[in-house]
């Protein structure tokens, strides 16, 4: 989804780069700007050592040959060389010295905490895969060309640009056309960008096809292959396939303009120069010497201009980069009131709650209000998509709500700091996640100063002492060696004790049992019947019979509350829950043998 | 966010390390292979572009000495610089023009391969893999070469030529100065050289480093939603920190060791202090009488190209380790081996399915079967049931060949299932899995994936079979609506219906089921199971039966414990038996009665003692 709307944003303007990379280094921004004045001071005096040419091949070429002259001016040619290696020295210290890991490192930690902070609406949102990418990779290719890839666009620019200026002390008219030529380099450079841009934003319509086709394939196989349709027989795939190169070969064509302009400008600037340059000196208004050091001073642009035009694509990384940093680290967190307050009590409360999704326009939830007293058992039950695990997840503070608030002890969850209101909920998923640590660290996880006996009780309390302890080091045993040795339901009665260990007044089971099969289903009922003695639960199940004893039953239907009360009051009247109700029994009592007849 | 460690059917999936491709055929250059004499061509017009454009330099050379001359052939020389010059142009453009296009027929051959080597492998890698990942490689690690190939190769031919050919001309010009600038490029070199020995270990506790924090990383993004409602992530970012400062450490001891060198090498091949060397060393020849001007003044034009030219290596390094990365996963998946295809194609002759002595093995991991044997005779129903992790889903994806036995074998309608065209396979047999994958096509087109020539008559009464046609005639378009991640949307419930009705326009004598273990809601619930039992009528059945009541009146239930059949027979034989079954019964009715937050029967008969 994301990666589908960046590509079609503009390139960057040069200013907004350079800001970008000073917020993203940080504390160590005075050294990246150290870097770059040091870079431009070299580029300063490099343009200075090739104007030395103008009078020293002057000398050279008097007659008679003013030797002295000559040395004097090698001399100072040398000076600025010594000077140039200093500045050079000095502007790569970004690189070695440490400025680059420190960048990296605090890049990487800011990043980090960010991920802790935002909220988790937006970070559900983003695909794991896509978060590690800008964490891992996008910093490296964000921090690791910073200080050279500047330093060489600066002496790009300002070289040129001090040489030119000299050159018009020895002669106006060439400068002029330097000054004609060199110049337009740059928005040469960024027209060959911004048609690049263009091009990507068609070229990324036919890779999202592509892409979805690819997506679409790898999954469909099985079904593909029944019918035969794989490899260069299918149809579909190969069809987005070959649009994506036409599309490709098509925009190929608008790039090709401005690459040869922007490559060989110098190469037709030095041709442009040199027949002015025969001109002026056949009308006698200029000397040799004069245009044999201009020669010197423009053939020397011409490397370092190839140069960028070989090295931009390590500048699109790298603007991609800063991009996705500063898109990631631009998320605000939810605003906690001041006055921070703790709950007295664990009643939850939804008062006419209204909510939708980022980039909706549909309410998932609408004013919907109920009271979870404290110590109560409440069911969510209703079909999928109708907003249950919505209500679940504005308990949490997934995001905020439209309208109306939600309270826990009369104090809305907006008024309590992230961390405060996470100690008094515990949450018990259909998918676990286990660290690569120990069992025992995992279960600590739920209250990081709780002894080793205390998560021991913990971990009996739900059920898991038993083959904790039959594992080869016990609780010392790391998950990531036995991997899959742990069943789901073990892995859901670790989560269980985790929870246990927190102790946290509220609960929100989330079909905890959905993916379990029947024995390992049984021991996490144990364990949950444990986890959920005298706290304020809210759960979501499936299976209605799971949930006849709770003290209430909210039918959530196309996101408001269409029914609620118990079990027994809900199957007396006509409506949404009994039909459920009915249609479960029937399926339950249902065999397939008895069907085949 | 994606899933982690998903609890279902995927959780007993192995994870396979991947295979490692054989040395010699790694890497971006093994992968061009069919695009090689385009890639060559652009390399080689390249560097010729270059050798064209130095020409040209020199040619001004020529251009000075008619202008100090008598200015004769003043416009031939000046003539003959702006052609070789343009000549250089125009064979860059061409070289570009061409390794774009090659890149471009890369891209499609590479996805094409892939896509055939998809369809041969057995389809059990996709399971372990994820098909996201695999079209990850397939869309994005192919699109990551294109950097390469497209803009970098042509940059190599002309980095190769430029010092070469630079270097030759110097040498024809005057060998005295050409030495002084090689001297100072080797002085150069050598420095780095000196400052760079013996820096393997520390590159290789680097790359170690650069590693765990890849895989730090990708632990606490992966962790951080669950993480968040435990301790707002204070405990995983201690850990995620750790990993960071020793990073940290080690990039900056490293950077420290290496910067030395790093910071003389790029002094050295800066232009300055070859063109100080060169305009010294230039007067004091010049000065003596051993130098013409014009030479001096080509030497001067020509010099530093040399070390200029090696700077855009530093570069492509970078090009080249982006590229690799991709290369190698790349081939990592061309590297899983095909399914062996049966030279005869053989046909079933009835719709029993056999497991005859089938033994498998997930790689690195004990037994996940052990010697399962079974039969089930045309037309009738068999319920595997067992313990998660007891072998049944294993056994039921080894019908589809998702791996291939180790021992033993599997027979349908009497023809051992490798003795089979594939295609003939999936004809006889139909899959219904839990995962419902829909293709972005109309609903129509998605149930007749099931057998491409139906009619629309057909599609329709597999529809009604599969109770999809009534909520299939609700939607915007009927038939005609579009399906698939990017179409309607369809709940679990449905879509898992539609292929339900895929598999029963396919009709395929035999018929493999996954019941699903969590249904959408309880009215789904029911459609669904109509469905299913419509999709069984008169076919033989085999169902992976996680509810122990649904299976109750199957002809025969297969035990399965550990690998291996603990016991079958019917249902009430089962029970009697007081085995696996008998137990896995009882704790099926237990788990049925729980009713949340009530006391358990046991803990109640706690109580009462």
């Amino acid at each position: 989804m994301t990666t589908q709307t960046e590509t079609v944003r503009p390139a960057p303007s040069l200013a907004q780069t350079w800001r970008r990379m000073q917020e993203a280094s940080g504390d160590q921004v005075s050294k990246l700007r150290l870097c770059m004045v040091v870079s431009i001071l070299s580029a300063v005096v490099q343009g200075l050592a090739f104007a030395c040419f103008y009078p020293l091949l002057d000398a050279v070429l008097a007659a008679p040959a003013d030797w002295h002259r000559a040395f004097f001016w090698l001399g100072v040619l040398a000076g600025c060389a010594v000077l140039d290696t200093f500045f050079i020295w000095q502007a790569r210290n970004f690189d070695y010295a440490g400025p680059i890991a420190e960048v990296t490192h605090q890049l990487r930690v800011s990043l980090g905490r960010q991920l802790r902070r935002m909220p988790l609406e937006k970070l559900y949102r983003r695909r794991a895969g896509e978060l590690s990418a800008v964490l891992a990779g996008n910093v490296d290719e964000v921090v690791t060309p910073m200080g050279m890839l500047s330093s060489t666009f600066l002496g790009i620019i300002v070289t040129p640009v001090v040489a030119m200026i000299a050159t018009a002390f020895v002669d106006w008219r060439l400068a002029l056309s330097m000054a004609c030529l060199f110049p337009i380099t740059l928005p040469l450079y960024y027209w060959r960008r911004r048609a690049a841009g263009r091009s990507f934003r068609n070229l990324a319509v036919a890779h999202a096809r592509t892409s979805a086709e690819l997506v679409e394939y790898a999954q469909g196989l099985p079904v593909l292959r029944a019918t035969n349709q794989v490899g260069s027989r299918a149809v579909r795939l190969q069809g987005a396939l070959e649009d994506l190169r036409d599309a490709q070969k098509r925009e190929q064509l608008y790039l090709v303009w401005p690459g040869i302009l922007f490559s060989s400008a110098v190469q037709i600037g030095l041709l442009v120069v040199l027949s002015l340059g025969v001109w002026f000196i056949i009308a006698g208004s200029l000397n040799v010497a004069a245009l044999v050091a201009l020669l010197v001073v423009v053939v020397r642009f011409s490397e370092p201009l190839s140069l960028l035009f070989g090295i931009s694509p390590v500048f699109d990384y790298m603007e991609a980069g800063l991009e996705r940093v500063e898109r990631l680290l631009s998320v605000p967190p939810l605003p906690v009131a001041d006055t921070a307050k703790t709950p007295d009590n664990f009643e939850v409360r939804f008062e006419n709650v209204s909510f939708r999704y980022a980039d909706t326009n549909e309410d998932v939830l609408q004013d919907v209000s109920f009271c979870l007293p404290e110590r109560s058992l409440t069911a969510l039950v209703g079909p999928s998509g109708s907003g249950k695990t919505t209500v679940t997840r504005l308990i949490m503070r997934y995001a905020d709500p439209r309208g109306g608030r939600i309270t826990i002890g009369g104090v809305d969850v907006r008024d309590m700091s992230p961390k405060r209101l996470m100690r008094h909920i515990s949450v018990v998923f259909q998918d676990v996640y286990l660290f690569d640590d120990s069992i025992l660290a995992n279960i600590r996880m739920g209250r990081p100063d709780a002894s080793d006996s205390e998560v021991e009780a913990a971990a009996r309390a739900a059920h898991c002492h038993e083959f904790i302890s039959r594992l080869p080091e016990g609780y010392r045993t790391r998950v990531g060696d036995i991997g899959g040795c742990l069943s789901c339901g073990e892995r859901q009665r670790i989560s269980i004790a985790r929870a246990i260990l927190k102790d946290a007044p509220i609960v929100i089971l989330d079909e905890p049992t959905a993916a379990l099969d029947t024995e390992s289903e049984v021991a996490v009922q144990k364990a949950i019947d444990t986890l959920v003695r005298d706290r304020t639960v809210i759960v979501i199940a499936h299976r209605l019979s799971t949930i006849a004893g709770a003290d209430t039953i909210l039918v959530i239907e196309d996101g408001a509350v269409a029914q609620s009360g118990s079990h027994a009051e809900l199957l007396e009247r006509e409506g949404r829950y009994r039909s459920m109700w009915e249609a479960q029994q029937g399926a339950k009592n249902w065999h397939f043998s008895s069907a085949t007849d | 966010m994606d899933s982690q460690a998903s609890c279902t059917c995927a959780g007993s999936a192995p994870q396979d390390s991947p295979r490692p491709v054989s040395e010699q055929k790694r890497g971006i250059w093994e992968l061009m292979r069919p695009v090689n004499f385009g890639i060559r061509s652009a390399m080689v017009m390249s560097g010729v572009g270059a050798i064209a454009s130095l020409a040209g330099i020199a040619a001004l050379a020529l251009v000075i000495m008619a202008l100090l001359g008598d200015g004769s052939r003043l416009w031939l020389w000046m003539l003959l610089a702006a052609g070789l010059t343009l000549a250089g142009i125009f064979l860059r453009i061409y070289a570009f023009t061409i390794s774009h296009l090659s890149a471009f027929r890369l891209e499609i051959i590479l996805r094409t391969g892939l896509s055939e080597h998809l369809a041969r492998i057995p389809l059990g890698h996709l399971l372990v893999n994820g098909a996201g990942s695999i079209a990850k490689v397939m869309q994005d690690d192919v699109k990551n070469l294109h950097a390469f190939v497209a803009d970098t190769t042509p940059l190599i031919g002309r980095s190769v030529a430029t010092p070469v050919v630079t270097l030759a001309l110097l040498l024809l010009i005057d060998w005295r100065l050409a030495l002084v600038a090689l001297a100072v490029l080797v002085a150069g070199a050598v420095c780095v050289w000196l400052a760079m020995r013996n820096h393997g270990d520390m590159q290789r506790r680097y790359d170690e480093e650069k590693e765990r924090i890849n895989s730090v990383v990708v632990e606490f993004v992966q962790a951080m939603p669950v993480v968040r409602t435990f301790d707002d992530g204070a405990d995983s970012f201690g850990r995620y920190q750790a990993a960071l400062d020793s990073f940290k450490a080690v990039m900056v001891k490293w950077l420290r060791v290496s910067g030395t060198s790093g910071k003389i090498g790029i002094s050295m091949l800066a232009p300055l202090p070859t063109l100080t060397a060169l305009t010294a060393a230039g007067l004091v020849l010049l000065r003596g009488g051993l130098l013409d001007f014009p030479n001096w003044a080509a030497i001067l034009l020509l010099g530093t190209g040399m070390a200029e030219s090696l700077a855009p290596l530093m570069w492509l390094n970078f090009f080249i380790r982006k590229a690799n990365a991709s290369a190698l996963r790349i081939q990592e998946l061309m590297a899983i081996p095909a399914m062996p295809e049966a030279e005869t194609g053989m046909v079933p002759m009835d719709a029993s399915v056999e497991f005859d002595g089938v033994s498998f093995a997930y790689e690195g991991r004990e037994d996940a079967l052990q010697d399962v044997s079974f039969r089930v005779p045309s037309g009738t129903v068999t319920a595997l049931v067992g313990p998660s992790g007891a072998g049944k889903t294993t056994a039921a994806r080894m019908i589809p060949r998702f791996w291939d036995v180790r021992r033993g074998c599997i027979r349908v309608g009497g023809v051992n299932i490798r003795d089979m065209r594939y295609e003939q396979l999936m004809q006889s047999v139909s899959f219904v899995f839990q995962d419902t994958f829909l293709f972005h096509d109309t609903i129509a087109a998605n149930i007749r994936m099931g057998r491409p020539d139906a009619s629309m008559e057909e599609v329709e009464a597999a529809a009604r079979a599969a109770q999809a046609h009534e909520f299939i005639l609700e939607l915007p378009d009927g038939y005609e609506t579009m399906a698939g991640e990017r179409g309607a949307r369809l709940s679990g419930g449905q879509r898992q219906r539609i292929t339900i009705a895929r598999a029963i326009l396919q009709n395929s004598p035999v018929a493999v089921l996954d019941e699903a273990t969590a249904f959408a809601d309880p009215e789904n619930e029911a459609l669904i199971i109509t469905a299913l039992a419509n999709l069984m009528k008169g076919r033989t059945v085999i169902i992976i039966a996680h509810r122990l009541s649904t299976i109750r009146d199957a002809d025969q239930i297969v035990v399965m414990d550990n690998g291996q059949v603990a016991e079958s027979g019917k249902h009430d034989e089962l029970v009697t038996a007081n085995g696996v079954y008998a137990r896995l019964w009882r704790s099926h009715e237990q788990a049925r009665d729980w009713t949340l937050g009530d006391r358990s029967p046991d803990q109640a008969q706690e109580e009462k003692r």
